[in-house]
C-alpha cells in the first residue's frame, strides 16, 4: 500500500504500520510512519542494517493489506553491482506485530555478519504528530532483558509499553537488538521477531485485554477477509478497472475494520490512514450508507456504537447535548488527559441526522425491524436535539458554532477545514452558521423518522408531527437558501440569515435529501455539470471562480469521491441519469490512477488539461468513505432502489461500460441479481437510456 | 457519610433510570482507600436498579480510588478519559460501564440539578439555559 509516495502500510484496524519501501521506519516528529495502535506511536524507529549499511528494496509485496514482505539488498539504490547476500522481511500486523527475517548467501563463501535492528520509541500521541509538539509531560523508561527490550512511557497513571522480542539468540541494547549470524554458502538464516504493544493500567493488565481476547485467532485473518469478499454480491463486468476498484474496496473496508472498546468484540469502519484511524460519526454512517446494497453487515454495530455513546448531557469542551451523535472517539495520551476533547467529541452539525437516514435506508434494504425498535430512544432523542440544541438562532435550522474555543472545531459539516464556509467574494462569514445540506439532511432525517414512527412505532401522531416540521422546514428552506439570480442553493446562512452566495458541491447533496423541488433541480444540476465545478473527473467542492477557489485546496476545489458519489445518487433521485452516469464514470476512471483506491481528494485540476487526477498532497489512503464510493455508484448505475419486499432495478449505464451485473444482492427478498447492459443496436454514446431491468 | 455513599444511596432510593431501559446486568464498583475497599453492587434489569453495598458477584468491576471515586460522584470525571488513563479501571464490559457512568453527574449541571441526579436529559430543553457558557 505505497499511497503515501513513498511509503507502505500494513493495517488491522486502528493498529497499523507505515514504513520506507525498505521497510524501515525513520519518523520526525511531524511524519505520521511508524507502528501505531490506540492513536499511539509504539515504533518511531525500526531501521534494519546489514554489516552496517542499510538496505534497499528490490521489490515489494503487499497485495494483503495486513501482511507486507520486502526482498531487500545491502547497499543504496544507486551503488547496487551484486549482492551476494539478500534479506527478506515479512511483515504481519494484528493485535502485535511480527516480522521474519530471512537471509541468504548466495555468495561462494562464508559470511559472518552484523545484523542490526535500530528500535526506538517516542510514544507520540497522533495529535502531536498532526500540531508537530515535541515535548512530552511523561517520561520514558528502557528496559533491557537477557531475551527483550521494553520501552515505555508513563505519566501519571498513564503508561504505554513496547517490547520487542526476537526467536533467534540476540543481544539486547538500549538502541535496539543484533544478532551474528554466520552463513555457508547457499544458506539461510532466519528469526522472528515479535513487537507487542500494551496499553497498561496501573495494576498491569492491558486495558484492552476484554477487548483483544474477542478477538479471532490471528491466523484465520487471510480466511476471514476472503469470507468478508465472499459475502459481498459478486460483480461482473467486461471493465478490468471497475473490478479492480470494486475489489479493492472490499479488501479496503475489511482492513478498516476495527473493534472500539466498548463494543463487545464487534467491529465497525475506522475512517482512514493514517490521521483517522477511529471511529468518526458523519464517515462510519456515510461508508454504511454507500455499502449498504453490498455489505449491509457494518450498518448495526455502526449504529449501536453510536448510540450507545450519544450525548446524554451538556458539556462545552466535549460540545455535547442530549441527543447528539458523536464526531469522534479517541484513545491517546491528549484524550486520556483531555487536551484534546474527544473522549467522545461531538462537534458535528450532521452526524445526529444521518444516524436516522441510515436507520431507515437500512430498514429499507433489510428488513430489520428489530433495529428499528431498539433504537427508537435514541431516534427520538436525535430529533428533540435538531429542534432544541441545533436551532442555535431559533429560525427552524441546524446551525453550528463551536464551544469549545480552545480545542473544537469552527465547521462541523463534512467540510470541517477552517475556511471551507465562504462568500463568493471569500469572505468568512461569522457564527452561528447554517450551512445548506445540514438542512437537507435534516428535512430527509424527518420524513425518514416519521415513516418509522408510523410503521414501527405505532406512533402516528409523531408522525404527522414530523411531516409537518418537515413540509414547513422544506418551505422555509426554499425560500431563504435560495439565489433567484443564480439558479443555486447559497452554500450557508451567515449568522444573521444573509445568504453565503458562493458555488459549491453541497448543492449536490439537496439533491440526494430531496428538499429541492422538481421544477428547481434542473437549474442546480446545469450547475453541477457545468464547467464551474465539473471538473471532468468528478464535481469539485468549491467551483472555479469562487473566492477562495483553488484546484489543491482541501475543501476550496478539489474533488472528493465520495462526495460525489453522494451527489451521483442525488442525481438518479431526480432522474438526471445521464449526469450521474458522468459522474460515475469520471470517479472510477479517476480510480485506475490509484491503482483502484480512491484517496481521500484530489486535485480539482480541469482533466483535458492534466490528463490525470492530480495527488492532494496529504490525503488520507485507504480512506473508508473513498473506499465506499465505487460501492455506492455501482448502485447509482444499477438503479437500486428497495420497494417492500424487493428490490427495483433500473440500469443507466454510462458510455464507458457495456455491462455491469451484480449478482446475489442480499436483502429483505434473499438475494437478487440485477443486470445492466447496452443495447447492441444502440450507439454506447446513448448509454443513458437503459436496455434491460430485471429484478 | 462521605459524597460517595451519598451517591449511591441516592441511586438506591431512585432505583430506576430510563437511561438504563435496554441495560441488564450487574456492576460492582470497589472503592480502595488505602487497605480499605468500599463496594456497591449494582443490579441493572432493564432500568431498574437494585443497589446494594458490599461484595457479591458482578459480571463487570470498575476498580476506582477513594479520591477518583469523588471526583465521578462531583461530576468532574470524563469517564472514557479516566479509563484509557488508568484512574478508572473496568473488568468486564466496558461497554455497560460507560452506561452505568450517565448515572453520575455532570460537574457543568451538578449545581442546577444538585440531587435529582438522572434528570440530565431535561426536555424543557431552552438552549440559552442549556448551554450558560455559549457566548455570541
Amino acid at each position: 500500500m505505497k499511497d503515501i509516495a513513498g511509503t507502505v502500510s500494513c493495517i488491522d484496524g486502528n493498529t497499523f504500520i507505515v514504513s520506507d519501501t525498505s521497510g524501515d521506519v525513520e519518523s520526525s516528529p511531524a511524519a505520521p510512519v511508524g507502528l501505531f495502535a490506540a492513536d499511539t506511536r509504539f515504533l518511531s524507529r525500526w531501521v534494519l542494517t546489514v554489516n552496517g549499511e542499510r538496505l534497499t528494496a528490490l521489490s515489494v509485496d503487499d497485495s494483503q493489506y495486513y501482511e507486507v514482505a520486502f526482498f531487500v539488498v545491502p547497499g543504496g539504490p544507486v551503488d547496487y553491482v551484486q549482492a551476494d547476500v539478500s534479506a527478506i522481511r515479512r511483515r504481519r500486523i494484528g493485535a502485535d506485530l511480527t516480522e521474519s527475517l530471512t537471509l541468504f548467501n548466495y555468495g561462494d563463501r562464508d559470511v559472518d555478519l552484523d545484523v542490526r535492528l535500530e528500535v526506538a520509541s517516542d510514544f507520540a500521541d497522533i495529535f502531536e504528530i498532526k500540531f508537530a509538539v515535541g515535548d512530552k509531560a511523561g517520561s520514558h523508561y528502557t528496559h533491557v532483558g537477557p531475551s527483550e527490550l521494553r520501552l515505555g512511557y508513563r505519566r501519571g497513571t498513564f503508561q504505554r509499553e513496547v517490547s520487542v522480542s526476537a526467536s533467534e539468540p540476540a543481544t539486547f541494547e538500549p538502541g535496539g537488538l543484533r544478532f551474528t549470524p554466520r552463513l555457508r554458502p547457499g544458506d539461510r538464516w532466519s528469526t522472528q521477531l515479535r513487537v507487542e504493544m500494551r496499553a497498561l493500567r496501573p495494576d498491569g493488565v492491558d486495558l484492552r485485554a476484554a477487548a483483544r481476547a474477542l478477538r479471532p485467532d490471528e491466523t484465520t485473518l487471510p480466511e476471514s477477509v476472503r469470507a468478508w469478499v465472499a459475502q459481498a454480491p459478486t460483480l461482473d463486468t467486461e471493465s478490468a478497472a471497475l473490478q479492480q476498484v470494486y475489489h479493492r474496496s472490499l479488501v479496503d473496508l475489511a482492513a478498516l475494520r476495527f473493534a472500539p472498546l466498548s463494543l463487545g468484540g464487534a467491529t465497525v469502519p475506522a475512517a482512514g490512514l493514517p490521521w483517522f484511524m477511529t471511529l468518526f460519526g458523519r464517515d462510519s454512517l456515510l461508508t454504511c450508507l454507500q455499502a449498504l446494497p453490498v455489505m449491509p453487515s457494518m450498518t448495526p454495530p455502526t449504529l449501536r456504537i453510536l448510540a450507545s455513546l450519544q450525548g446524554a448531557r451538556n458539556d462545552d469542551v466535549l460540545e455535547e447535548d442530549p441527543g447528539r451523535i458523536l464526531h469522534e472517539l479517541r484513545y491517546g495520551e491528549s484524550a486520556a488527559f483531555e487536551e484534546q476533547p474527544h473522549s467522545p467529541y461531538y462537534g458535528t452539525a450532521d452526524a445526529s441526522q444521518l444516524f436516522v437516514v441510515l436507520l431507515d435506508e437500512y430498514e429499507r434494504w433489510s428488513g430489520d425491524a428489530a433495529l428499528v425498535m431498539e433504537l427508537e430512544q435514541e431516534v427520538r432523542a436525535i430529533l428533540a436535539w435538531i429542534d432544541q440544541y441545533a436551532d442555535l438562532t431559533s429560525t427552524g435550522y441546524v446551525w453550528y458554532e463551536r464551544r469549545n474555543r480552545a480545542t473544537g472545531l469552527e465547521n462541523q459539516c463534512w467540510k470541517d477545514s477552517w475556511d471551507s464556509i465562504s462568500y463568493a467574494d471569500g469572505r468568512l462569514p461569522g457564527f452561528p452558521r447554517a450551512t445548506c445540506e445540514l438542512q437537507g439532511y435534516a428535512y430527509d432525517a424527518k420524513i425518514r423518522a416519521a415513516r418509522l414512527a408510523r410503521t414501527f412505532w405505532g406512533d402516528p401522531g409523531y408522525a404527522d408531527r414530523l411531516e409537518r416540521e418537515a413540509a414547513a422546514l422544506y418551505e422555509r428552506f426554499n425560500r431563504d437558501f435560495w439565489l433567484d439570480d443564480r439558479g443555486y442553493y447559497a452554500l450557508a446562512l451567515d449568522h444573521d440569515g444573509t445568504p453565503v452566495d458562493s458555488l459549491s458541491s453541497n448543492i449536490g447533496h439537496l439533491l440526494w435529501s430531496g428538499i429541492v423541488p422538481p421544477e428547481r433541480a434542473a437549474r442546480v444540476v446545469e450547475h453541477l455539470m457545468g464547467p464551474a465545478l465539473f471538473s471532468g473527473w468528478g464535481v469539485r467542492t468549491l467551483a472555479e471562480g469562487q473566492g477562495r477557489y483553488n484546484p489543491l485546496g482541501y475543501h476550496n476545489g478539489t474533488v472528493w469521491p465520495f462526495d460525489n458519489s453522494f451527489i451521483a445518487w442525488g442525481l438518479r433521485r431526480y432522474g438526471f441519469a445521464a449526469e450521474a452516469g458522468r459522474i460515475a464514470e469520471g470517479i472510477l476512471d479517476a480510480a485506475t490512477y490509484f491503482q483502484g483506491r480512491l484517496p481521500e481528494a484530489f486535485g480539482g485540476f480541469e482533466r483535458h488539461v492534466t490528463r490525470y487526477p492530480v495527488r492532494y498532497p496529504t490525503a488520507g489512503s485507504p480512506q473508508a468513505w473513498s473506499s465506499g464510493t465505487s460501492l455506492l455508484l455501482i448502485r447509482t448505475m444499477l438503479g437500486l432502489e428497495p420497494h417492500q419486499d424487493h428490490l427495483a432495478v433500473a440500469p443507466a449505464l454510462p458510455p464507458a461500460f457495456d455491462r455491469i451485473a451484480l449478482m446475489d444482492i442480499p436483502g429483505r427478498w434473499g438475494r437478487v441479481d440485477a443486470f445492466a447492459r447496452h443495447r447492441p443496436d444502440e450507439p454506447s454514446d446513448r448509454g443513458h437510456h437503459p436496455a434491460s431491468s430485471i429484478e | 457519610m462521605t459524597a460517595t455513599s451519598a451517591f449511591f444511596e441516592q441511586l438506591t432510593a431512585v432505583g430506576h433510570d430510563p437511561r438504563l431501559c435496554k441495560v441488564r446486568g450487574s456492576v460492582r464498583f470497589d472503592i480502595r482507600d488505602g487497605e480499605q475497599v468500599e463496594q456497591w453492587l449494582l443490579d441493572i434489569d432493564h432500568g431498574q436498579m437494585r443497589v446494594t453495598q458490599g461484595a457479591g458477584p458482578a459480571g463487570t468491576v470498575i476498580t476506582v480510588s477513594a479520591e477518583v471515586a469523588e471526583a465521578m460522584t462531583r461530576g468532574e470525571m470524563n469517564g472514557l478519559a479516566a479509563i484509557i488513563r488508568g484512574d478508572i479501571l473496568v473488568d468486564g464490559d466496558i461497554g455497560l460501564a460507560m452506561r452505568v457512568g450517565r448515572l453520575f453527574p455532570k460537574a457543568s449541571e451538578s449545581q442546577e440539578q444538585a440531587g435529582s441526579g438522572s434528570r440530565a436529559q431535561a426536555d424543557s430543553g431552552s438552549r440559552e439555559q442549556a448551554d450558560p457558557g455559549r457566548g455570541k
